[in-house]
């Protein structure tokens, strides 16, 4: 099943940063569509439950050198 | 401390006690090298300090380079890792402890425009008292169901947008609307969610709770908005794509002309393009998040660069230089008493759901009393119910749209209506009339005649009351440099008493809904950015013709919100100029952000070209450029 799930990263130093972490977890096997957004800090992905979860994205995030927060 | 703690108090500052850490390690190796000439010694505690504080910032670049998406990041452990290779150990902690630094306060910094909006939603209380089984419990608020009623003690926040089934109070509507002065609330009354209930007690039954709020709503809007890129961040962002690139090869060629070391390495630390690419999306988050807390909603960052461009606005005239509540100011008989003219045409309007009508049948309940003399207040009140509702009904009526309406009562045809509707049936209109009429209309009133039999009996003057900030929202507007022009549907002569009023530079009177998009369109070509201010229904198309449509009193409906670029949430006119200002504010913001940083890497550049700057002073314009465009930013947050 299709499920999606927000974070709020409030670290992000750059536009790029942003661009980073996106192309990271579009890259994570189940991640149907996500959205990184470095003026809010805000991250929302689609992803297909049976596959992935929602723990492996905060650590994704986490290993690019930011902090995800719950939304 | 336990272990535990530690390693969360570590999690959540590690940026800063990283960047603190190899700032006394550099500056602990600077000391060993100048007090005690033991280079090795402070090469090798330079180092550390590159290696404490470059790691994170590494780590990112190996993703950036593995994502394919060439950041600052990976600018800055090439030129750090450049300069320990040539033995600059110095330059390379320099390097790294400034960036970190800068990164570390641009963060926090950041962290404030993105959590300016979260303070909004922390309005709402987490829990609701609600009557449930016959007793009151306290529940989460996002689990209150719809129709349940909910009760709000007196200074309490009201946790759900609902209807007030009890109780009387006034609310602080702040949060939602913008508005400063508490609003009056009673029985079927719509309350919103996070507002803050004042003196009375409330029983509210619930239309939303949980994310389904008018504010929630609106924050989730207002983010949107934020995350538009408006068309100079995407030029931007579309150029720094190319950029980091093109500075990595142009380093490379510097090398190899001049086979300076230092100069190429300084190259990458200047190209960084910091503060080009953050300033526009700072300025334009803080401006949108501001609006917000003031109860306006921008569309996003491209409809503020347009609005900042605003040189005219227009502003409809009903319900929005005026409070829309039409009044009778006056009632004349010719020949005929002034209470029978009344009755008349309200036997003639009573069925119509015109606005005018409407204000014809209240001042009828008002005014016509059964008997005028004798008896108590309350008596007095029972007789004018019963004066009203001696009035008869039609047998019939029909409306003619923008004319009036024809009736017949008691075996006389009355004509009620405006002077084309009695053109049309060939009424004459004596000279008094037409003086009557005249003079009304030039105090800025509407009149109808009131015909019986096709003879003039009397006219009816009517008023809707200009809003009292009207006058001060023109004059601020026209002291800002832009013209203000008004739409109407009124005729001519009333149109210029009102716009004399209000003190506005030019109107278009006599407009039918569909004219006044042409009259828009018409101003435009005269080669104005055009604002129109309406209501968001009656005006959806007016305000989609504008350059930026601004919707008013649009916290309810989504429909407004939906074809505007900009909604108050308030019916508070006042907010206009700030709008406007704000949004001129905006662009000269964007336009000072990307002039500093194009004079920065200007500068720099002349500076690395002429071997004054070097990897570390670079490196420290380069990253106080970057901050100097977040603080100016942000200052919009405080507008």
């Amino acid at each position: 099943m299709s499920d999606t799930t927000q974070f709020r990263v409030l670290d992000f130093d750059c536009p790029t940063c942003a661009s980073t972490v996106e192309r990271a977890l579009a890259n994570t096997q189940g991640v149907e569509d996500v959205e990184v957004h470095y003026s809010t800090g805000r991250v929302e992905i689609e992803y297909d439950d049976n596959i992935t979860d929602s723990d492996t994205f905060a650590q994704t995030i986490e290993n690019q050198g930011y902090t995800p927060q719950p939304a | 401390m336990n272990k535990r703690s530690i390693t969360q108090y570590y999690r959540k500052h590690r940026t800063a006690i990283i960047t603190a850490t190899s700032g006394l390690l550099y500056a602990g190796g600077w000391s060993l090298g100048y007090l005690t000439s033991s280079e090795a010694a402070s090469s090798a505690v330079l180092v550390l300090a590159t290696i404490v504080g470059g790691y994170d910032i590494a780590k990112t670049a190996y993703h950036e380079v593995t994502n394919r998406t060439l950041g600052i990041k990976t600018l800055v452990t090439l030129a750090a890792i450049g300069a320990i290779v040539i033995g600059e150990y110095w330059e390379a902690a320099a390097v790294v402890f400034l960036f970190s630094l800068g990164s570390y306060l641009e963060g926090r910094t950041m962290r404030k425009t993105r959590t300016a909006l979260q303070e909004l939603l922390e309005m709402t209380p987490d829990t609701a008292t609600v009557r449930r089984d016959g007793e009151l419990r306290e529940v989460p608020a996002r689990d209150v169901e719809e129709g349940e009623v909910v009760i709000v003690k007196p200074g309490g926040k009201i946790p759900v947008d609902g209807t007030v089934v009890d109780g009387e109070s006034t609310v602080n509507q702040a949060p939602v609307t913008g508005e400063s002065a508490p609003v009056h609330k009673a029985d079927s009354d719509e309350v919103y969610a996070g507002t803050v209930n004042q003196d009375g007690a409330l029983e509210v039954q619930t239309t939303g709770a949980g994310s389904d709020t008018t504010l929630e709503r609106i924050i989730r809007r207002v983010e949107e908005a934020q995350e538009a890129q408006s068309p100079t961040e995407s030029l931007i962002d579309r150029f720094a794509k190319y950029y980091t690139p093109a500075v990595i090869v142009l380093a490379i060629g510097a090398y190899a002309v001049t086979q300076n070391a230092i100069l190429s390495l300084t190259l990458l630390v200047i190209g960084c393009p910091g503060a080009l690419v953050i300033g526009p999306p700072v300025s334009i988050v803080s401006a949108i998040g501001n609006a917000a807390r003031s109860g306006v909603l921008m569309k996003g960052g491209e409809h503020l660069e347009r609005a900042g461009k605003i040189g005219l606005v227009a502003f409809d005239k009903t319900g929005t230089l005026t409070k829309g509540e039409t009044t009778v100011a006056d009632v004349a008989g010719f020949d005929v008493a002034t209470d029978e003219v009344l009755s008349l045409a309200t036997t003639a309007e009573k069925k119509s759901e015109h606005h005018l009508a409407d204000a014809i049948v209240d001042a009828a309940r008002e005014r016509l009393t059964a008997a005028t003399d004798g008896g108590t207040t309350v008596a007095q009140a029972d007789e004018t119910v019963a004066g009203y509702q001696s009035i008869p009904d039609p047998d019939d009526f029909d409306v003619v749209a923008g004319k009036g309406v024809i009736a017949h009562a008691d075996g006389h045809e009355v004509v009620v209506g405006n002077r084309a509707l009695l053109d049309d049936r060939d009424i004459d209109i004596p000279s008094t009339v037409a003086s009557y009429v005249r003079e009304r209309e030039g105090r800025g009133e509407t009149v109808v005649h009131v015909v019986r039999d096709g003879d003039v009996i009397g006219a009816i003057a009517l008023r809707d009351e200009l809003r009292e900030a009207a006058l001060g929202v023109v004059a601020v507007l026209q002291d800002a440099g832009i013209e203000t022009v008004m739409l109407t549907g009124d005729n001519e002569r009333t149109a210029a008493a009102v716009a004399e009023e209000v003190g506005i530079d030019d109107y278009r009177a006599e407009l039918l809904p569909e004219d006044k998009q042409s009259a828009i369109e018409e101003l435009q070509t005269d080669g104005h950015v055009v604002a129109m201010v309406g209501d968001g229904i009656n005006d959806a198309p007016s305000l989609a013709t504008a350059d930026v449509g601004i919707a008013m009193g649009a916290a309810g409906t989504d429909t407004a919100i939906e074809t505007a670029d900009m909604a108050l949430m308030a019916d508070d006119l006042e907010r206009i100029p700030y709008a406007v200002k704000l949004s001129k504010a905006t662009r000269w913001n964007v336009l000072e952000n990307v002039g500093l940083a194009v004079l920065t890497v200007t500068v720099l550049l002349a500076g690395v070209l002429t071997s004054y700057v070097t990897l570390a002073s670079g490196m420290l314009v380069h990253e106080a450029s970057v901050l100097a465009v977040i603080i100016n930013g942000m200052r919009l947050l405080r507008y």
